[in-house]
């Protein structure tokens, strides 16, 4: 059962990542990217590891993502 | 093989996420995206190390009052909190250096700024 | 023609790999090298050694002192970089300068649940901040979580009255609270035991230890919180 569970996990993580690096919308890709790392957080809080999992949920939803979001809107959005 | 990689498929995972982020650095020209591949690089990095100290039914290693063994392997996680906290601050950097080149060059394709000087 | 090359070059590196990772011993058992040899002892004598019953933050602090003490620095020195990259530099200098953008009205529905939310996500950050030594969490989870925080208020009411919740004239003591924490502790280990973050081995001087720890945990956490919301303020700078 736990094992079903984190065999969709990891098949989910894949899909974010690909799908995260074919969007050509770069909005689209960090809202992606923050999936991957939320996926990442679950794996790890699901495996008995919480303090990795805690560290990764603040920084890559909390921090990562929001500096992204500002680097966007001072760039460009969409890639050509 | 074939049978030893499904029982370490967590491992084939990071492998194949490495490379995925691998791929993405190389061949898309936009520097935003290739930071989003450098940025599933290091995660995949980081899931590779704490599967290497997990164990089946593990606990989480806190030794309280309720905890009962097996617990996870604690030296791994420690390192990897630390790669954390290095991986924000690479990304901070990063995406600053580029907002800078936006401000002076006016774009932030790799070709374009290739051939600009 | 690129990608194809690239996507076979990447095979190429794949393979090896595997072949190299499909020998590993199995994922999960209990009978690795580093199950049966490593972490035994940690587990076993940490919380007596080190001070604290989460085995992670016993490792972090006190077993591998050094790294932490460098990851700070790390931290503070990309703060250091990005006010290097960001501030200084007139506003009309390059092609794309100086052009007025639109802001978007706050949601209400962002604002109110902000407004609504923010007391008990700060008392939350405390208690992980302080709690860190019994309970998963820690000193940076819970700076990390102030920052957000920090962050979200900006965006709701604006930067000027945001910036209240970092002092003025205390910003700079603020933003390097980690490293020289961190330094503090180490001198004192080096006056009281005899080296550079020195923690008593004492067993009566166990308050001593948890003390110490708890100290750094604070000062990683308010100058981690403070770091990450001085870069969001930089960086988002009009």
């Amino acid at each position: 059962m736990s094992h079903a569970f984190d065999l969709t996990l990891l098949l989910l993580l894949t899909a974010s990542a690909l799908a995260a690096i074919r969007t050509k919308d770069l909005l689209g890709a960090v809202v992606i990217f923050s999936t991957y790392s939320l996926l990442l957080c679950l794996i790890w809080q699901h495996r008995g590891a919480p303090d990795v999992a805690m560290t990764e949920a603040a920084v890559g939803a909390g921090v990562t993502t929001v500096l992204f979001l500002v680097a966007i809107g001072k760039t460009v959005r969409r890639e050509r | 093989m074939l049978g030893l990689l499904w029982t370490n498929i967590d491992y084939a995972a990071s492998v194949g996420l490495f490379c995925i982020g691998l791929y993405c650095v190389i061949t898309k020209n936009n520097l935003i995206k290739k930071f989003i591949g450098l940025n599933i690089m290091e995660s995949a990095i980081f899931a590779f190390v704490v599967a290497l100290g997990v164990v089946d039914g593990g606990d989480a290693p806190i030794m309280g009052a309720g905890a009962r063994p097996p617990f996870t392997n604690p030296i791994p996680q420690a390192l990897i909190l630390t790669g954390i906290v290095v991986a924000v601050s690479t990304t901070a950097l990063a995406l600053s250096l580029i907002i800078r080149i936006y401000r002076q060059c006016g774009t932030i394709e790799a070709d374009e700024l290739r051939e600009m000087e | 023609m690129k990608r194809a090359l690239t996507a076979a070059l990447l095979v190429l590196l794949a393979l090896p790999l595997l072949y190299a990772v499909a020998q590993l011993p199995p994922h999960g058992s209990a009978s690795s090298p580093p199950y049966t040899h490593v972490s035994p002892r940690y587990l076993e004598r940490g919380p007596v050694e080190a001070g604290a019953e989460n085995v992670v933050t016993d490792v972090i602090l006190n077993y591998r002192g050094f790294d932490t003490n460098g990851e700070v620095t790390v931290i503070f020195t990309a703060l250091a970089a990005v006010l290097a990259v960001l501030l200084g530099v007139r506003k009309d200098a390059g092609p794309v300068a100086g052009e007025p953008r639109a802001m978007s009205p706050v949601s209400p529905v962002v604002s109110f649940v902000v407004r609504l939310l923010a007391p008990f996500v700060a008392l939350f950050a405390i208690y992980v901040i302080l709690n860190g030594h019994v309970s998963p969490g820690g000193g940076f989870q819970g700076g990390a979580i102030i920052g957000a925080l920090v962050i979200v208020t900006t965006v709701i009411v604006g930067r000027s009255q945001a910036e209240a919740l970092v002092p003025a004239r205390a910003r700079r003591l603020l933003q390097a609270a980690a490293p020289l924490t961190f330094v503090c502790i180490g001198i004192a280990g080096l006056l009281m035991f005899g080296d550079y973050l020195a923690f008593p081995r004492v067993a009566d001087l166990a308050w001593l230890r948890t003390a110490w720890l708890i100290a750094i945990e604070m000062g990683i956490g308010v100058g981690g919180a403070a770091i990450i919301a001085t870069i969001f303020w930089t960086m988002g700078d009009e």
